[in-house]
């Protein structure tokens, strides 16, 4: 199947999300969409496979136009999609979720499981796609349930299969199974739009890449060209991709962890006897894939989870199942995972939300009065010296973009005494100029002898900051790397191997 | 130093997580050890020695004969509630200490021996009671019409709040059906046509429901409890203007008994199963139909699939709102034919008749883990201790009805707190859907 975008314009007011985009998948082709968070690639996905309609333009199918009232009559034409946040009912079984939608029954309405469970039998063997059809998705692993999404679009009979950030998910083996998949499909005939921002990625397996910035199609080219070349593409700039480090000069230990064991809202030990140790002037990244605890180990040092038993302690001072207050009062900056639900009040101004820990501090309160002109100059200040980009400091939050909330995060964390430096998913959905920024302060902090710990799932980002990398399966740390380990040997560490000790 | 190398490939299975429930668990076996207790020391050594309880069978009166009999029991008292009380006692122990698997059901039985405990402690002579007897069957059965109107009830709500709708309005559905089938039976003298009026009527009211939760995007729970005042005021206006001004509009039949044949002679079940009205009958039947229809049928698989995850369901073209309009209509139209179920059994209507059922069948729907089997149990309960407080309160028996009243209150906050079994709503109950 031939798919063509021509002359594609979505508005959303007066934003212009896809400006005149024109776009052609030939039949078997792998073809990767590449660009930054925000420079229109998922709406312009949306937009192909019925969700959203455009302004302008037209999609043909085999030379022929098509109109797509909603995903539905995309999914008869032959389009398949996998959403980056998979569209799986998590108490459904595998095959209940392929065949929604599509079921095959018997009299009285009835499903017809025997019937269901077969289709997905074949198409398994077909595409080497192993899944239990019985298993509940909730069960299966982020990997698994991913072949599921797969499995629905190819049972709907999908040419064209669209794949929206698919490896964010996902261990380096994982990535590697599914570029597996995706070859096999491609030689089977079907067409392939892989989205992604990852450029090792996009080099390892597209056909064709076309690149995508601020709502336009840059260019189009070929794997051949440099990540370096990527880069500057999908900004617009020369981008420097690697973080220059210093040696580094360790001083005393300022974060240690004590075999802590925290629950997750269901009650499971998810952090379960984990020790580490952060010292002054290094930093110490932990990777690992999402969902093994990372999220709860970092709400546990903030004072925002209570830590079941173990103990975390901060320069000596037992901070262990503190409150959030205490805990920042005795020297811990914290950059939360989800900025906008834990790290902002996003209705409220970009002045309040810097001094968003220290309100009733001098000087930006007195006697439970606040100092308003202490906070609106504590603002002018920061603004200038962390470059946040916004109209005005009394803009509420959430005017800015994602890179600059996260600078008026980092900006207000940074801008009093620290003894260790906590940030979880620092540049997550951020621009490349983003990253570059937030790498370079959180580095400068290391080099000023503040002791950092950095929270990843992105294992670029592990290996470029980290001093010394741990990581973290299944609510254990399965082994502590030099950043000169091979990605490989972390990826296993990563789906839980363990590292024997040779002393 | 580690040399990473030659580490791999040493890679371990995913270790066991261990599971919740260790304290839920205790928490069950202690609550059932403290009813052993009670019941033992309260019910049992709380009466005086040779005191005695007469337990009575036979129907007082049904409308098809008298079925097989079965003769009165003259028990001791305290001995016999000694007896049950150490059977709710070994049951807790066991809970706490082993580790069955059905927690929950065992503290069922402590459930049921405090029940029968309380009703031999009620009528022992001597004693406060003036009559010293219980009659099991029109327990059973004085208490089938408040059972039938919670499991009406709870239908309804397992139906809507499958699809993602919490229907808080349940209350204001009875009210409706309840004041249309009163004023249609009067003037045809048909419960079928009654029928008929109380599902259009319970439908109307699921129909705003649905209009302002899924197309206005409202909140579910504001809504529901206006249209409930909305509904209540209603039927206050209808009283006074037209039930009032014109009796023959209110007249209060109730429909006959059907008995089904050799069933109804069995004792104690066959007055309280196979001798009731039409009403009793087609709950029975919904509870059959709805469970086969939400959880073997494709329309089911649907509803589920919107209210567990809309998104998904919506990208394979399933339209999220026609599925919860027409669900929402449809538990509207079961609430509706509840009220009408109800007013069969109650004669006249009266404003304020259905007496919060609504909200104690939302409770058994939540009880039940939002299943149409687990509805009918716990409206089983919820309907008996209903009845207990009633009864009760008519027989001189020194026991606060108030604190009787609290009964299904505090089973419910138990349940929603956690403490007995894990309820997990569907995971989109109660959000309202917009597409982007």
């Amino acid at each position: 199947m031939r798919v063509e975008l021509k002359g594609i314009t979505k508005r959303f007011g007066s934003f212009t999300a896809n400006d005149q985009i024109n776009l052609v998948v030939e039949p078997g082709e792998i073809h990767c969409l590449l660009g930054e968070n925000g420079a229109g690639k998922s709406t312009l996905m949306n937009v192909l496979f019925g969700l959203l309609r455009a302004e302008e333009g037209e999609i043909l199918i085999d030379g022929k136009p098509v109109n797509f009232a909603n995903s539905g009559e995309a999914v008869r034409s032959g389009i398949g999609m996998v959403h980056q946040h998979f569209m799986l009912v998590p108490v459904f079984t595998a095959a209940e979720n392929v065949v929604l939608g599509f079921e095959p029954t018997k009299s009285f309405n009835r499903l017809d499981h025997k019937t269901a469970n077969a289709q997905i039998h074949e198409l398994s063997q077909k595409f080497g796609l192993d899944v239990d059809p019985d298993a509940v998705v909730e069960n299966l692993s982020v990997g698994l349930q991913q072949r599921v999404e797969i499995l629905k679009a190819l049972s709907h009979d999908a040419e064209l299969l669209i794949l929206d950030e698919p490896t964010a998910v996902l261990t380096p083996q994982e990535i590697e199974a599914l570029m597996e998949i995706m070859r096999s499909l491609a030689k089977d005939g079907k067409s392939i739009l892989f989205i992604t921002h990852k450029l090792k990625e996009v080099r390892a397996v597209a056909d064709v890449i076309t690149v995508i910035r601020q709502g336009r199609v840059i260019d189009s080219v070929r794997p051949t060209e440099t990540e370096g070349q990527l880069a500057s593409l999908m900004v617009g700039r020369e981008v420097n991709l690697t973080v220059q480090k210093e040696a580094t000069q360790l001083g005393d230990t300022v974060l240690e962890l004590r075999d802590v064991v925290v629950r997750d809202d269901r009650g499971l030990a998810v952090v379960n006897g984990v020790s580490l140790d952060v010292r002054a002037g290094e930093i110490v990244a932990l990777a690992g894939v999402q969902g093994n605890g990372q999220t709860e180990l970092a709400e546990a040092i903030s004072g925002l989870r209570s830590v079941e038993s173990g103990s975390i302690t901060l320069r000596g001072q037992n901070i262990t199942n503190l409150s959030p207050r205490e805990i920042l009062d005795a020297g811990l900056g914290h950059v939360p995972e989800d900025r906008q639900r834990d790290g902002l009040v996003l209705s409220m101004s970009v002045a309040d939300n810097l001094v968003l820990n220290t309100p009733r501090r001098a000087p930006f309160a007195r006697r439970g009065t606040r100092n308003l002109s202490a906070v609106a100059s504590n603002a002018t200040e920061l603004v200038q010296r962390f470059d946040i980009r916004t109209s005005s400091v009394e803009s509420t939050a959430s005017s800015l973009s994602g890179g600059n909330q996260q600078k008026v995060i980092v900006a207000r964390e940074l801008s009093r005494p620290l003894t260790c430096f906590m940030a979880s998913q620092p540049t997550r959905g951020l621009d490349v100029g983003s990253i570059e920024y937030v790498h370079r302060q959180i580095v400068n902090q290391r080099n000023e002898g503040l002791g950092v710990f950095i929270i990843s799932s992105e294992l670029d980002e592990v290996v470029a900051l980290g001093d010394r990398i741990a990581v973290m399966f299944a609510g254990k740390i399965t082994g502590i790397v030099d950043p000169s380990a091979s990605r490989e040997d972390i990826g296993l560490l990563m789906a839980g191997a363990t590292m024997v000790s040779h002393d | 130093m580690t040399a990473i190398a030659d580490v791999f490939p040493s890679v371990v299975p995913v270790p066991e997580v261990r599971e919740p429930g260790e304290g839920r668990r205790r928490i069950i076996g202690a609550l059932t050890i403290v009813l052993g207790l009670f019941i033992i020391f309260v019910f049992g050594f709380g009466s005086v020695s040779g005191s005695h309880s007469v337990v009575t069978f036979n129907p007082i009166n049904t409308s098809s004969g008298a079925p097989w009999g079965l003769s009165d029991l003259t028990v001791l008292t305290r001995w016999w509630n000694v007896v049950l009380g150490l059977i709710a006692l070994a049951v807790g122990v066991e809970t706490w200490l082993r580790r069955p698997a059905g927690a929950l059901a065992r503290f069922g039985v402590g459930g049921v021996m405090f029940f029968l405990a309380l009703l031999l402690w009620s009528v022992r002579q001597p004693g406060p009671a003036p009559i010293g007897n219980i009659n099991l069957t029109s327990v059973l059965v004085n208490s089938s019409a408040v059972i039938m109107v919670l499991i009406y009830g709870s239908l309804s709500g397992v139906l809507c709040e499958r699809s993602g709708v919490v229907n808080i309005a349940i209350e204001g559905q009875f009210i409706g059906g309840a004041v249309a089938g009163a004023m249609v039976d009067s003037v045809t003298n048909s419960f079928w046509l009654a029928a008929l009026v109380g599902i259009l009527v319970g439908g109307l009211v699921g129909w705003l429901l649905a209009l302002l939760a899924v197309r206005y995007v409202a909140d579910q729970i504001i809504v529901g409890v206006v249209i409930v005042t909305l509904m209540g005021s209603i039927s206050s206006y209808l009283n006074i203007q037209v039930l009032a001004p014109y009796p023959n509009l209110n007249i209060g039949n109730q429909p006959s008994n059907v008995a089904i044949p050799l069933l109804y002679k069995i004792p104690v079940i066959g007055p309280t199963l196979f001798d009731e009205n039409m009403f009793f009958y087609v709950a029975i039947a919904l509870v059959a139909l709805i469970s086969f229809g939400l959880f073997r049928t494709r329309w089911g698989l649907r509803v589920r699939s919107v209210g567990e995850h809309p998104k998904a369901a919506e990208s394979v073209g399933i339209s999220v709102a026609r599925v919860r309009y027409t669900t929402v209509i449809l538990g509207g139209a079961v609430a509706g034919l509840g009220g009408v179920a109800f007013i069969a059994t109650q004669g006249q209507f009266q404003p304020g008749i259905t007496s919060g059922y609504g909200y104690i069948a939302l409770a058994a729907m939540i009880f039940g883990k939002w299943k149409p089997s687990g509805a009918v149990v716990a409206s089983i309960i919820f309907g008996l201790s209903a009845y207990m407080v009633q009864n009760l309160q008519n027989s001189n028996v020194p026991i606060s009805t108030e604190f009787l009243t609290m009964f299904p209150y505090l089973v419910t906050i138990a349940v929603v707190a956690g403490l007995i079994g894990r309820v997990r709503p569907p995971a989109a109950d109660g959000v309202p859907y917009k597409r982007d």
